[in-house]
C-alpha cells in the first residue's frame, strides 16, 4: 500500500472518499437483488394463488410483499445517499460528465418513481382491492425494476467504456444520447447483472425455506415457497455462466488493464495460464495459486497462441496497482467459484426433478440450498468489486482519474461523514435484521395458530390504526 | 427556450419536494412536539397513519431534482457541491436517520426504545429541511464558489432560508394533517391541528418577513427582483395565500385550504427561483452558461414528458386510493 502513490495522492480526501463510496455502494448493492427481482417472484406466487385458487400461495405472496416493501424502503434510503455522494465526494466527475452520466440516472428516476408508487399500492391494497386488480397493478413493478437496472447499469457502463461525448477543454460540448446510453460494456454488464439479481433473489428467498425444511417443516407452504424461487434461480444459473464468460472475454478487449488484473497477468504473453487464487507480489511474481497452463489464452481466443496483455503493458499511473490487482483477482475467482458451485446445485436439483418428478429430499441438498442465498450475495459483491476495483485508477475509464474527480473537502470532513454513516448504517442493519426476525417469528406463530394477518404491525403495512377510533 | 424549460423543470422538482417533503417533515415536527399526553398520543397515531403509504414517494422528488441538476447543469452541480458539501452532508444524515427511525419506531420493543426512536425521528424532521433550505439560501446569497466552504454554507441568508423552511414545513404539515383528521372523522384532531396552523402560520409570516429583510441587506439585486421584478407575482401570492389559509382555518372552513397551502409554499420557492433567473448562481453562472449539450436537453425533456404521461396518472391513482381509504386495513 505504502509504495503506491495512488492510495494517498495529493488530494487528502481521496482515501476516505474511496472508502466511503465503497462502503455505501457495498451496502446498497446488497439491497438491489430483492428490490429489483422480489416483486416478480411475489407476483408469480400471487398468480399461482389467484389463477390456481391456491390460498397457501396467496398467503406466501402477501407475506413476501411485506419484506419486499421494507427492503425497498431501506434501498431507497441508501440509494438517495449514493446520489448525493456523487456531488459530495466526486463533484468534478459530475461537473465534467454529468451531462452524459445523468442520462441513465434520469431514466432511473422514472423507474424509481413507478416502483415507489406501485409498491405502496401493492402493499396497502391487499385488503380492499379486487384480487385481479391488485395483481394487475403489481405487474408494473417487474418492468420498472428492469428499467431501473438498465438505467443504472447504463451509467456504470459509461464509466467503464465511455463513448458518445465530445470533450473540449475539460467540458462536454456534445453528446450523442444513444451512444452514451448504449456503450460497449452495457451489453454484457446489463444481462450479467439482471440475471444475477434474479438468481440472488430466488436463491436468497428459497434459502429461508431450505432452513425451515432442515428444521423439520415439510408442509405445502414450505415446499411451495422453496420450489418457486429456487426453480427460477436454478434455471438462470447456466445462462449466467455463458453470459459471465462472454463478459470476461469482452473485457480482454474493452478494458485490458482490468482483465490483466483479474487474471494477475504481469507481462504480455501467449500461452497465458489461468491462475486460480494466489496473488502478485511486488516484483510481479504470482505467489501460491494454481496455474493451469495456457487455459486463459484458450478461454479468450480458443487457442493457446492467443496473446493476453499484461499489467506492465500499461503506464504505472494507468493501471491498477498491485494491491488493487490482487483484490480484483481474488474477488473475480471467488465469484467464478460461487457461480460454478451454484451451477452444480442447480444440476442436482433439475436431475432429481427430471428423474423422480419431485423435490430433492436429501439433507445435504437443503444444507447447500440454505447457503445458496448467502453465496449469491457474496457473488454479487465480488462481481461488483471486480468491476469497480479493476477499473482503478480511472473513475471514467481512460479519460478521468479518481484523484481528479475527488472533492476539495478536507479529509477530516470525509472521515467524519464516513464514521457517521457507518454508525447509522449499522443501526439500520440491526433494526432491519431484527424486524425480519420479528416478522418471521410472528408468521411462524400465526401458522401454528392459523391466523391470517401477515402485514399487521410491520412498519409499512397495514397502516397503523389510530388510537381511540377503533371499534 | 429549452434551457429555460429545463430550469423550470428543476425548479418544479425543488418546489414539489418542498411541498410533498415539507408536509412530511412538518408532520415529523408535530410528532416531536406532540408530547406524551393522551391528546398528543392520538395526534402521533394520526401522523403515523397519514404518512405511511406516501412518504417514500415524496422522497423521489429529491432524487429527481438532484439528477436533473447534475444532468442539465453540471457546472452548477459541481460548484454547489464543491462549496456547500457541509450542508448536504448534514441534510443527508438527517434524511437517513429520519427514514430509518420512522420505519423502526414501529418495531421498537419497549417504551424507552420507542421514545428514543420518536425523538430521533422528530429532531431529524427539523434538521433535514433546515439544512436543505440553507443550501438554497447559500446559492441565493451568491457565496457559492467564493470563500471557504464554511462561509459559503453558513451565513445570514442560508440561516434565514433554513428557518423559513422549518416554519413552512410545520405550516403545511399542520394543514394537511387537519385535512387527514377530517377525512378520518376525528373532530378533536381537526381542532388540534387547526390551532397549529394558526400558530405556525404566524411564525412563518414572522420568519418570512425577517428573511425578506435579510435578502434586502445581503442580496439587494435579488431583493429588487423579488419585490419589483420576475419574482413579484409569486412573492405576492405567498403573502396573500398564507394568511388566507390561516383565515380559513380560523373560521373552520376547510374548502380548498390544502390547495392554497400548496400554493403558498410553492409560490415561496418560485419567488426565489424566478427572482434569481436567469442566474443559477447569482452574478456568476446563468442558465445559458451552465446548460448541457442539446442531446442531453432533448433526453431530459423526453423524460419529463414520460414523467407526466406515466408517473402523473400513477401518482394520481396512489393519492386517489389513499384518499378513498382503499389503502387501509379494516378496523378490527
Amino acid at each position: 500500500m505504502i509504495d503506491s502513490p495512488l492510495w494517498l495522492a495529493a488530494e487528502p480526501a481521496l482515501l476516505p472518499s474511496r472508502i466511503q463510496m465503497a462502503f455505501t455502494l457495498a451496502v446498497h448493492v446488497l439491497l438491489v437483488p430483492l428490490g429489483v427481482a422480489f416483486p416478480a417472484l411475489t407476483l408469480v406466487m400471487e398468480g399461482i394463488g389467484i389463477f390456481r385458487n391456491n390460498p397457501v400461495a396467496l398467503r406466501i405472496a402477501r407475506r413476501w410483499s411485506v419484506v419486499m416493501a421494507v427492503q425497498f424502503a431501506v434501498g431507497a434510503v441508501t440509494g438517495t445517499i449514493l446520489s448525493f455522494e456523487f456531488g459530495i465526494l466526486w463533484p468534478r466527475m459530475m461537473g465534467r460528465y454529468g451531462a452524459a452520466l445523468g442520462l441513465g440516472f434520469a431514466i432511473e428516476g422514472i423507474a424509481f418513481f413507478l416502483e415507489a408508487i406501485f409498491i405502496g399500492i401493492y402493499l396497502y391494497g391487499w385488503r380492499r382491492l379486487a384480487p385481479r386488480t391488485h395483481f394487475l397493478l403489481g405487474l408494473v413493478l417487474p418492468p420498472a425494476g428492469v428499467l431501473g437496472t438498465f438505467a443504472v447499469l447504463s451509467a456504470n457502463a459509461f464509466m467503464n467504456t465511455p463513448g458518445g461525448v465530445t470533450v473540449d477543454a475539460g467540458q462536454v460540448v456534445d453528446v450523442d444520447a444513444a451512444s452514451v446510453l448504449f456503450t460497449r460494456a452495457l451489453g454484457y454488464e446489463f444481462w450479467h447483472f439482471l440475471i444475477a439479481v434474479y438468481m440472488t433473489a430466488g436463491f436468497a428467498v428459497a434459502s429461508v425455506y431450505a432452513v425451515a425444511w432442515l428444521r423439520g417443516r415439510r408442509d405445502d407452504y414450505v415446499r411451495l415457497a422453496f420450489a418457486v424461487p429456487f426453480t427460477i434461480a436454478a434455471a438462470l444459473t447456466p445462462i449466467q455462466l455463458v453470459v459471465g464468460d462472454l463478459s470476461a472475454r469482452a473485457l480482454a478487449g474493452d478494458q485490458p488493464q482490468k482483465f490483466a488484473a483479474m487474471e494477475v497477468t504481469w507481462t504480455t504473453r501467449d500461452h497465458n495460464p489461468e491462475v486460480i487464487l494466489g496473488w502478485l507480489d511486488g516484483s510481479g511474481q504470482v505467489q501460491l495459486g494454481l496455474a493451469v497452463p495456457s487455459l486463459n489464452s484458450w478461454l479468450v481466443g480458443y487457442s493457446p497462441d492467443t496473446v493476453i496483455r499484461g499489467l506492465t503493458d500499461f503506464a504505472e499511473d494507468a493501471r491498477p496497482n498491485i494491491v488493487e490487482a490482487n483484490i480484483t483477482h481474488l474477488a473475480f475467482d471467488v465469484m467464478i467459484g460461487l457461480g460454478l458451485a451454484g451451477a452444480g446445485l442447480a444440476a442436482w436439483y433439475f436431475w432429481v426433478l427430471w428423474r423422480r418428478r419431485r423435490l430433492p429430499d436429501s439433507t445435504w441438498f437443503f444444507r447447500l440450498a440454505s447457503l445458496a442465498g448467502a453465496g449469491c450475495y457474496l457473488a454479487v459483491e465480488t462481481g461488483w468489486i471486480t468491476t469497480e476495483v479493476g477499473r482503478q485508477p480511472w473513475i471514467v475509464y481512460d479519460v478521468m482519474r479518481v484523484s481528479d474527480a475527488v472533492t476539495e473537502a478536507p479529509a477530516s470532513f470525509v472521515w467524519t461523514m464516513l464514521a457517521t454513516l457507518v454508525v447509522v448504517y449499522s443501526l439500520i442493519g440491526y433494526f432491519f435484521v431484527r424486524l425480519l426476525m420479528q416478522l418471521g417469528a410472528r408468521w411462524r406463530d400465526e401458522d401454528a395458530r392459523a391466523i391470517e394477518a401477515p402485514e399487521e404491525g410491520a412498519p409499512y403495512g397495514p397502516r397503523p390504526r389510530r388510537l381511540g377510533h377503533g371499534s | 427556450m429549452a434551457p429555460e424549460l429545463i430550469a423550470l423543470v428543476l425548479l418544479l422538482g425543488v418546489a414539489a419536494y418542498s411541498i410533498a417533503g415539507g408536509v412530511d417533515f412538518g408532520a415529523g415536527i408535530w410528532d416531536l412536539l406532540a408530547g406524551t399526553s393522551p391528546r398528543g398520543r392520538e395526534a402521533r397515531a394520526l401522523i403515523d397513519h397519514a404518512m405511511a403509504p406516501v412518504w417514500e414517494v415524496n422522497n423521489v422528488w429529491l432524487v429527481l431534482s438532484i439528477v436533473v441538476c447534475w444532468t442539465a447543469f453540471p457546472a452548477l452541480f459541481q460548484a454547489t457541491f464543491l462549496s456547500l458539501y457541509p450542508l448536504f452532508a448534514l441534510a443527508l444524515i438527517g434524511l437517513i436517520l429520519r427514514g430509518a427511525f420512522f420505519a423502526f419506531r414501529h418495531v421498537a420493543e419497549d417504551a424507552r426504545e420507542h421514545r428514543l426512536a420518536d425523538l430521533v425521528f422528530g429532531i431529524s424532521s427539523v434538521l433535514t429541511p433546515f439544512f436543505f433550505a440553507c443550501a438554497l439560501g447559500a446559492i441565493a446569497s451568491g457565496r457559492v464558489g467564493s470563500g471557504s466552504a464554511f462561509e459559503a454554507s453558513f451565513n445570514p441568508m442560508s440561516i434565514a432560508f433554513g428557518l423559513v423552511s422549518v416554519a413552512a414545513t410545520a405550516f403545511s404539515g399542520a394543514s394537511f394533517l387537519a385535512g387527514d383528521a377530517r377525512r378520518y372523522g376525528a373532530p378533536e384532531m381537526i381542532d388540534y391541528f387547526r390551532r397549529r396552523i394558526l400558530a405556525s402560520g404566524l411564525v412563518l409570516i414572522a420568519t418570512g418577513t425577517v428573511a425578506l429583510a435579510v435578502i434586502g441587506l445581503e442580496a439587494p439585486s435579488l431583493f429588487r427582483s423579488m419585490v419589483a421584478g420576475r419574482g413579484v407575482v409569486f412573492a405576492l401570492a405567498t403573502m396573500v395565500l398564507t394568511p388566507a389559509v390561516m383565515l380559513l382555518a380560523w373560521r373552520g372552513m376547510y374548502r380548498w385550504f390544502r390547495v392554497l397551502t400548496v400554493g403558498a409554499v410553492g409560490s415561496m420557492v418560485f419567488a426565489w427561483g424566478f427572482a434569481q433567473s436567469p442566474y443559477l448562481l447569482p452574478g456568476k453562472l446563468t442558465i445559458e452558461q451552465a446548460i448541457a449539450p442539446p442531446a442531453t436537453q432533448t433526453v431530459l425533456l423526453i423524460v419529463t414528458v414520460a414523467l407526466v404521461v406515466l408517473v402523473a396518472p400513477s401518482l394520481a391513482l396512489l393519492l386517489y386510493l389513499d384518499q378513498k381509504n382503499t389503502l387501509e386495513s379494516p378496523e378490527p
